[in-house]
């Protein structure tokens, strides 16, 4: 299982959708798309990094090759691919308990979509449909999505404030320094590792330890024995 | 455009994998593919550390599709679940039907930065000079793959593969990957300041911050900062 990569999670689900109510599922979409206003929801949730559905029609699998055999579907199908922070549980219950009105309707026309309320059955059905990845990249496993955007705001104060390091007292100084720390206190914070930053992070840690662990044995085997002080 | 939201761009790419057994392995094309991409997690980084402007990706294979054939909460089902006077011939036809891919496809969906237009060509373009080597191992089976000779040629072909985002959500932030890794390089750097600084009078703390400042040169993008795919702090 490579879904881990640092602090976030990558999760893949595809669903059924009727080909003849594509359509409305679009439109859906796309009226969230205009009005940003509808998405209030999923920006409460600040665990995630990105988020993405895409509809492909049922004619509409990628085609590359005149001896690829073409697809000969009854459904279309829903992709959504996230990247979120926090364990599986946590993330699918954040979006039932945050906004399960628009979890419904971005689903809605999915094949035996259970609703998101109740969560059992939702789990099931998430669960069913969801696709474990082979490869994941972060380009910062240290950083949780909080992380990059509080780091944004950390950079931007620290410029601005060493544009008047030099003016005043000492005093002066730090009296701004302390309004610059008292100002970022919500964004400031070391980073460390989650205990499996990824599955290759990991791989490579336990060949470390393991070359460490077999030198440590050959130097033990080939150490000069001491003589007596007889 | 569904696949840009400010100057991030939702890449993803439904790629065919050929039919067929690659000799002397006896094991699938498809199979060949996954065993690559998860060969990459073995090695000290990921190849995608080295294409730039990359946030998140993931590859995967998908090899079929899945329909849930429980019984579900969707208006036409339920509907039929419910009336007794429906034969059972229309009541079965209500069930979801069962749909098979002919191909396996390799699926590569890609967070990036691509500016306010998603300029995915030219991140397409840096992949392959950066990976052209890793490229060939995670698409090598594909069908179509075999006219890819070059940056351009990669371009066109990922173009046949690749599929509109209907939403894409932003929920970190859409600056260029080096400004993001320096800001959490900075984050990291004047986090540890402020607490090692804590108490000191007012002409130490001003030296201290000085040399500090110097040290971590905030308007300098490329050094020092973190490196993408950092895993230690």
């Amino acid at each position: 299982m490579f879904n881990i990569a640092g602090k976030s999670y990558a999760m893949n689900v595809i669903t059924p959708v009727r080909w003849y109510l594509t359509w409305l599922n679009k439109l859906i979409f796309w009226v969230a798309l205009k009005m940003p206003s509808t998405l209030k929801g999923l920006i409460t949730l600040s665990l995630i990094h990105y988020a993405r559905w895409v509809i492909i029609g049922k004619n509409q699998f990628p085609h590359v090759s005149p001896d690829q055999p073409r697809e000969k579907l009854k459904y279309s199908y829903m992709l959504f691919f996230s990247n979120f922070n926090g364990s599986w549980d946590q993330y699918v219950d954040s979006f039932t308990f945050a906004i399960p009105g628009g979890l419904d309707m971005f689903w809605k026309w999915n094949v035996r979509y259970s609703k998101s309320v109740a969560l059992t059955p939702f789990h099931r059905y998430i669960q069913y449909n969801q696709i474990e990845t082979q490869h994941y990249y972060n380009a910062y496993p240290l950083a949780a999505s909080n992380d990059v955007k509080s780091a944004k705001t950390v950079k931007a104060a620290l410029i601005a404030f060493d544009q008047t390091a030099d003016l005043g007292t000492d005093a002066e100084f730090m009296q701004r320094y302390n309004t610059l720390l008292r100002g970022l206190q919500h964004d400031l914070g070391d980073m460390y590792p989650t205990p499996i930053v990824s599955m290759s992070a990991y791989q490579v840690e336990r060949r470390h330890r393991r070359a460490e662990r077999a030198l440590q044995t050959s130097r033990a085997q080939h150490a000069p024995i001491k003589q007596g002080s007889q | 455009m569904g696949s840009i939201s400010g100057n991030a761009y939702a890449l993803t790419a439904l790629c065919p994998i050929r039919k067929g057994i690659v000799v002397g392995e006896e094991i699938a094309y498809s199979d060949k593919v996954r065993d690559n991409l998860q060969n990459w997690n073995i090695l000290p980084n990921s190849p995608m550390a080295q294409v730039p402007q990359t946030y998140l990706c993931r590859y995967f294979v998908l090899d079929d599709v899945y329909t849930e054939s429980l019984s579900g909460g969707s208006a036409p089902d339920t509907l039929n679940d419910w009336l007794p006077v429906v034969p059972d011939s229309i009541r079965r036809s209500a069930m979801p039907a069962h749909d098979r891919l002919q191909s396996s496809y390799l699926v590569f969906s890609c967070n990036l930065h691509g500016g306010p237009k998603g300029d995915v060509d030219s991140y397409l373009r840096g992949m392959w000079n950066a990976i052209s080597g890793p490229i060939r191992e995670a698409w090598g089976y594909c069908y179509g793959f075999d006219q890819v000779t070059d940056a351009a040629s990669f371009v066109t072909y990922m173009h046949k593969c690749m599929l509109p985002a209907t939403l894409f959500f932003v929920g970190s932030n859409d600056d260029p990957l080096p400004e993001q890794l320096k800001a959490l390089y900075l984050k990291q750097e004047f986090s540890r300041f402020a607490v090692a600084n804590q108490g000191l009078d007012a002409a130490t703390l001003r030296a201290n911050y000085k040399s500090f400042i110097q040290r971590v040169a905030p308007n300098a993008l490329s050094f020092p900062t973190w490196e993408p795919g950092k895993y230690q702090p």
